[in-house]
């Protein structure tokens, strides 16, 4: 089975792609238009130039090749919510080509054919008789649409795939943490040698089911020895269904041509000074590798917050691997949440780790102070607290020693002491607290 | 200066030539500096802009065409916006969904096109100037058959917002007169960099220095094909530009006949696009039956508000950059632009200018228009198409008349952004001819 | 132009023709096509031919205003509740 997907992020710009209309929730429809996203004859279109910056971002972090010159064509087809009967997108020379996404922890590599920008049309609701209202509002957002190769297996495997994507999306260009909303694809599916095209599925939770449909219905067919017909069905979300889309509304001649109004962009030069965070995805691979840790724990630290992740780098370097993993791994994301929260710095937690390397505080000591720094806790009341739970912890671990010989075959057994510690206790330790208690106490008895 | 009587003058003016498509209603000119005309394809907050087309009848736009705007800032007055060929698409001004425009020198014939209703204008209003719009010819082409001045300044002189697009990569806002001095008057007044329009935003700044055509080529293959009539005028005329201490050169450019072509498919492809937004929704016609499926609905619209030539257009423009035919046709004329744009640049290495005549005849009687193919029509525009594909500036200067009295033109060419060279032989040439002026009888 | 693609092309452009009329245009589109059989054989060109002069790296800043009011825009349209009315969809 081979699965490509064509996916489309809204890019996070304050006004449109080719006017100054917000692009924020308006109050009323076609109330942030303006004589250019109607389409009104006589009005031309002006690139944003965040629009293009944030195009690039993308490409590079895709891994494409950013063009040194790229333009825009004009894709014709007749809908009443395509104001102009034309699309402005990009045809033979796009932002970006031939990039590729190593996804998860096999690191498999996905392909990306390429990355263009593009203008969203307007929106069309039907009324009861199915006459169309057309609302505007939406005309001339911007729109980035990415296209991999069709190197995904599994419908699992696509919605991992858009999982990471749209987290590294949003870490790259800033998107708003809604911003799954905000992310379409048309998905291409093909179980035996014809390619079905289901358009305009929204979120990747209904990309997985709808592949999920479809390889299904593909498989039925092929096996009863029916043969698949390369068509484009449309997603029916409610019902969980995919169906043929009605073929005029797909099925056009788009003719594109060149867009003269607004002319070429020689972004090579623009391109070598947009430097990009790196993505999420990417940074817990090379973490994994670089320090020699497992892939989980990695993507672990880098799921829980980039920054903790980088303050993971930062012990790492400065007093090794062994006491990253030990405290940062340990204490410091137990307590992490909590920290941010209250806005104080890890600035001191590094310290802490440094005087334990150097050998001038215990690691009871340690631990305490880490945690009374990161949650402002008084350092006396932290150790109490602590000692409070170790002791808890100790005294169940005594009553039942089964578990530490449980544990050895499997981790979950540590899970009988965390909820026994944590109906005690009531809400006065946060979980991972007490988990990094009870595995770092079973660790001890092992 | 303006005359009190001019205001109302108009109206019985128009009534017999048909130049304008919406004029002013008001008696009299208030603070205005000066009068002024646009073409009906050029945005108007105070006129319904029709581009010449059914379609759009009751466009009223919220804005007004940059170039407008300008004149207006200056102390123009809009009086009126000119007929044209419906979205510029004619040779003749025939194509006009709202009436024909006649010739000043003889109401039977034609004012050429498609910004026909311009040129009339320059030629019969009093101290006039009129803004046309060219994208293959339109305004060198009515201003020969007028007699009047015509400058048609680089691709990107002149904003084009506001401008209703025909082909896009070819549109370009002009001025005409039949007084020179207008076009050095009026022309830093539409130009400049607009930032509703990027295509504007990469000239550098006009100077109308006082630099002068010293030498013009005349390329051999412009020659072939023209009337007797013409090729006598215009040789005339060399003769007067050599006694002025002119070097003419005869030149040879093959490139030229991947012109026309060239040009018709880039235009089409454009406006094939372009007239796509016109399905009967959010202005001009939107009187078809909308129970109908969206489809049909906008065919119905689209068949009922287009004309014959528009639709013979846009049959063109969709199918040359179809699938299958865009590389073949869109993505060949492209290139051959790009040909087309070295020859001439070929040829500014060692000239100032490339002459020509303008048209290869003067204007057409209406009864003869008739019985023109599609492709002789076309094929008329052979002289003007060239340096229309090339987005280079031109002028055309009227250089003598017809056994029957109507006006020969002649076309000098230069290179990108070189305005000056034109405005300076208009005014140059001026007082070396006798322009005629037509005779206005009510 | 043979009469199939002319009504090909005419439904892509959503003109409806009559039969007369596809009749004239297959001819006139042919005579058309003829002509342009010269560029066949031109010679190509390696450039960039989106405009005539260069127009190149035109953007405009990210700031959002608007300069016309909703009903100046929508004063000539056909609404409903500010929606602007459109054909059927289906």
């Amino acid at each position: 089975m081979k699965i490509g997907l064509e996916i489309h992020v809204q890019l996070p710009t304050r006004s449109k792609m080719f006017c100054s209309c917000p692009t924020t929730d308006a109050p009323a429809p076609n109330y942030h238009v303006c004589p250019v996203c109607l389409g009104m004859p006589g009005a031309k279109p002006v690139l944003n130039r965040q629009a293009m910056v944030y195009g690039i971002m993308l490409a590079k972090m895709l891994g494409c090749t950013v063009a040194d010159t790229t333009w825009f064509s004009r894709k014709t087809y007749f809908y009443p919510d395509m104001s102009k009967s034309v699309q402005i997108t990009q045809y033979d020379h796009p932002i970006g080509e031939k990039g590729v996404v190593y996804l998860g922890a096999k690191k498999k590599p996905i392909r990306i054919t390429r990355i263009h920008l593009e203008e969203d049309p307007g929106k069309t609701k039907r009324t009861a008789d199915h006459f169309a209202l057309v609302d505007y509002n939406r005309s001339g957002i911007p729109l980035a649409e990415i296209v991999t190769e069709p190197d995904l297996a599994t419908p699992a495997e696509a919605r991992e795939f858009l999982g990471q994507l749209i987290q590294d999306i949003r870490h790259t260009i800033d998107l708003p943490e809604d911003g799954e909303r905000s992310i379409r694809c048309d998905c291409n599916i093909s179980v035996g040698r014809e390619r079905v095209e289901v358009k305009n599925v929204t979120g990747m939770k209904n990309a997985e089911r709808a592949l999920t449909y479809e390889m299904i219905r593909q498989t039925k067919i092929l096996k009863a020895g029916g043969k698949i017909e390369r068509e484009t069905r449309a997603f029916d979300e409610t019902r969980g269904i995919t169906y043929t889309a009605r073929k005029k509304e797909f099925e056009a001649d788009y003719g594109y041509i060149d867009e003269p109004d607004l002319g070429i962009f020689h972004i090579g030069e623009l391109a070598s000074t947009i430097r990009i965070k790196e993505s999420p995805a990417n940074m817990a691979a090379r973490i994994a590798d670089q320090y020699g840790i497992d892939q989980k724990a990695a993507k672990q630290l880098v799921s829980t917050s980039v920054e903790l992740a980088s303050f993971f780098e930062d012990v790492a370097k400065q007093y090794g691997t062994e006491n990253a993993v030990k405290w940062v791994g340990g204490p410091v994301t137990a307590n992490w949440k909590t920290m941010t929260e209250a806005g104080r710095s890890p600035r001191p937690v590094l310290d802490i780790i440094g005087r334990f390397a150097k050998g001038e505080i215990t690691d009871t000591e340690a631990g305490i102070k880490i945690k009374s720094a990161m949650t402002g806790v008084d350092a006396k009341a932290a150790a109490q607290s602590s000692g409070d739970l170790d002791n808890l912890i100790k005294g169940f671990l005594d009553e039942n020693p089964g578990i530490v010989d449980d544990y050895r075959k499997n981790e979950k057994a540590a899970n009988r002491v965390i909820g026994f510690v944590l109906k005690q206790t009531g809400g006065k330790y946060t979980s991972a607290e007490v988990v990094d208690a009870a595995k770092r106490l079973i660790s001890e008895r092992l | 200066m303006i005359g009190e009587e001019a205001l109302p003058r108009l109206k019985e003016i128009n009534s017999k030539y048909q130049m304008f498509r919406a004029m002013t209603d008001d008696k009299d000119i208030g603070d205005s500096k000066f009068l002024f005309s646009a073409k009906d394809n050029l945005t108007s907050m105070d006129m319904e802009t029709c581009s010449g087309s059914k379609i759009l009848e009751g466009y009223h736009p919220v804005f007004d065409a940059t170039p407008i705007a300008n004149m207006r800032k200056a102390g123009g007055k809009l009086i009126g916006k000119t007929n044209m060929d419906e979205f510029g698409f004619g040779t003749f001004s025939t194509n006009s969904a709202f009436g024909i425009p006649r010739n000043p020198f003889d109401t039977n014939r034609s004012c050429g096109g498609s910004s026909g209703g311009s040129a009339c204008a320059a030629a019969v209003i009093e101290d006039h100037v009129s803004i046309g719009v060219s994208t293959g010819g339109s305004v060198a082409c009515p201003a020969s058959f007028c007699g009047t001045y015509g400058i048609v300044p680089t691709y990107g002189r002149v904003s084009r917002y506001g401008l209703i697009d025909y082909g896009n990569s070819l549109d370009k806002p002009g001025l005409l007169s039949v007084d020179p001095k207008k076009l050095r008057e009026y022309l830093p007044v539409i130009s400049g960099k607009d930032p509703h329009d990027a295509t504007s935003m990469c000239q550098p700044d006009l100077d109308l220095n006082s630099d002068r055509i010293k030498s013009v080529a005349v390329p051999k293959q412009a020659l072939e094909g023209v009337s007797d009539d013409v090729t006598k005028a215009f040789n005339d005329a060399l003769e007067i530009l050599k006694g002025s201490g002119i070097d003419i050169e005869y030149v040879d450019m093959p490139e030229l006949k991947y012109a026309m072509p060239a040009y018709y498919i880039l235009a089409t492809s454009e406006a094939s696009t372009n007239l796509a937004r016109y399905v009967g929704m959010r202005y001009g016609r939107q009187d078809g039956d909308m129970s109908k499926r969206f489809d049909d609905y906008f065919t119905e619209v689209r068949t009922g508000g287009f004309g014959v030539e528009a639709k013979r257009r846009i049959l063109l423009g969709t199918y040359t950059r179809m699938e299958g035919f865009r590389d073949r046709y869109y993505a060949k004329a492209l290139q051959v632009r790009l040909g087309v744009i070295e020859a001439y640049k070929k040829v500014f290495a060692n000239h100032d200018a490339v002459l020509t005549p303008t048209m290869p005849f003067t204007s057409p009687k209406f009864s003869d228009i008739d019985k023109m193919t599609p492709v002789q029509n076309y094929q008329a525009d052979f002289l003007t198409v060239p340096t229309n594909l090339s987005g280079t500036p031109h002028l055309n200067c009227p250089c003598g008349y017809d056994a029957d009295g109507m006006p020969v033109g002649m076309q000098f060419v230069t290179d990108h952004w070189k305005e000056n060279l034109l405005v300076n032989m208009a005014e140059d040439w001026d007082r070396m001819f006798e322009v005629r002026r037509a005779e206005v009888s009510l | 132009m043979d009469k199939e693609t002319v009504v090909r092309v005419a439904r892509t452009a959503h003109l409806a023709l009559t039969d007369e009329e596809i009749e004239r245009f297959s001819a006139d589109l042919g005579e058309i096509l003829d002509w342009f059989k010269v560029l066949d054989e031109a010679p190509g060109h390696e450039g960039v031919g989106v405009n005539p002069t260069p127009v190149s790296d035109v953007m405009r800043d990210d700031e959002p205003s608007q300069e016309y009011s909703q009903p100046e825009l929508l004063k000539d349209m056909k609404t409903y509740d500010q929606y602007v009315r459109g054909p059927k969809l289906a």
